[in-house]
């Protein structure tokens, strides 16, 4: 009865291990529990239980076929919202001053007029696994998340970097567009460049730059340093 | 910025932080999407371990949950709706294609606050502390096995035991983790 059970746990293994969609049988509670364990185990090899960018891409989607495409967002101000935006507005202004400022001393603005990048260091920051190499090709971006901190790594094709995930507006969560090689805020049509500069903005203040994020390779993965 | 100069220094860029979930509301489907699908995936993918049924489950998790969720919604309400539909889409996976009822019902009892997108590196750490958890045969067997992808029959060869004998170990060996994940985790 062991040897049996054995087996077909055995079987369902190997069909994790290769990355297979397991075959479906009857199974024993005994099996239940070996076979949950095992998925555990496969979640636990770095970077596996983090969805690669096609398969994001297939169930965004299937989504959008199924539920309505033109979602409606409520764009009657309340007051907090008029508050908030003002405050994030006025934040910006003092931000951007004091990075000019910042970067007209020491860091020459580059080619394309650009200031000095924000970089996002945080305190007591470390170095952090977010995907392996493999599951970003060249010309894709990818969201990814530490829990404190949402970001996007993007593979261009001659380097890996990474931005804040987050729109610099209100803080909707970016969407990428491999196709234009931009980030989309899903809130109010605001795109970015992957390098984290303005695009396009329906907005009467520009909002700011994203944060660039430090990013390194390591044993294959891609590793963010962030809380 | 010709006049500002006398501004003093801000202070840090803003952190990139999520909204606080107390507070905010997901607008429409897409933020929804955004927001939780690597969460639902990962939560998904630890209870199954493949690829395809993960993204199979996650999808039929946004899916219930946006149709039935009038938008906007706070944050909280909506994280919370998808943790439950999450653990009727997996208690049904388990019931369905194993029959496993018991695994279906330890499924349903998933903590609300499941749904956290997590370093990867979090299910490794997770995984390390489980195995060394484990007497050593039991432990050798699975870590040939999951982190050294060795074959049964390569690590039957490595243990000096026969193939029948690796499967067996590693039946075991599963089963102890399953319970000591149930001690020492829940």
């Amino acid at each position: 009865m062991t040897d049996k059970a054995a087996d077909r746990v055995a079987r369902f293994v190997d069909d994790l291990l290769h990355g297979r969609r397991p075959r479906r049988f009857t199974a024993s509670r005994e099996e239940a529990e070996a076979m949950t364990a095992a998925a555990g185990l496969v979640a636990g090899r770095v970077g596996a239980d983090l969805p690669d960018k096609a398969a994001l891409d297939r169930i965004h989607r299937r989504l959008s076929e199924a539920l309505d495409e033109s979602p409606v967002i409520d764009l009657r101000p309340t007051r907090r919202t008029w508050l908030r935006t003002l405050g994030t507005a006025a934040a910006a202004v003092v931000v951007g001053v004091a990075l000019d400022e910042v970067a007209s001393h020491e860091s020459p603005a580059g080619p394309d007029g650009g200031g000095a990048p924000t970089v996002l260091m945080p305190d007591n920051g470390t170095w952090r696994p977010v995907a392996a190499v493999t599951q970003l090709p060249a010309g894709h971006a990818m969201p990814v998340s530490t829990g404190s901190v949402d970001a996007v790594v993007i593979n261009d094709g001659a380097n890996i970097s990474a931005v804040s995930g987050i729109c610099t507006h209100l803080g909707c969560k970016l969407q990428p567009d491999d196709a234009g090689r931009k980030l989309n805020c899903p809130c109010h049509q605001t795109s970015f460049a992957w390098s984290g500069k303005v695009l396009y903005y329906r907005l009467k203040t520009a909002p700011g730059t994203l944060p660039q994020i430090p990013v390194r390779v390591k044993d294959e993965q891609i590793e963010l340093f962030v809380v | 910025m010709v006049g500002v100069t006398e501004l003093p220094l801000a202070g840090p860029p803003e952190p990139a932080v999520a909204r606080d979930p107390d507070t905010a509301e997901y607008p429409n489907w897409e933020s929804v999407y955004q927001d939780n699908v690597v969460g639902i995936y990962q939560l998904v993918f630890r209870r199954v371990g493949n690829a395809a049924d993960a993204e199979d489950l996650a999808e039929e998790v946004l899916m219930q949950t946006l149709k039935t969720l009038r938008l906007p919604a706070p944050i909280h309400n909506v994280r919370a709706y998808l943790v439950k539909t999450a653990r009727t889409v997996m208690a049904d996976h388990w019931r369905r294609h194993y029959a496993a009822r018991d695994a279906a019902l330890e499924l349903e009892r998933l903590p609300a606050g499941a749904l956290v997108a997590t370093p990867s590196g979090e299910s490794a750490d997770r995984a390390r502390r489980l195995l060394g958890l484990l007497p050593d045969h039991f432990r050798r067997i699975l870590e040939l096995r999951f982190l050294r992808g060795y074959s049964v029959r390569e690590a039957a060869n490595e243990m000096g035991v026969t193939e029948s004998n690796a499967r067996v170990l590693q039946f075991r060996a599963l089963r102890k983790a399953a319970e000591l994940e149930q001690e020492v985790f829940a």
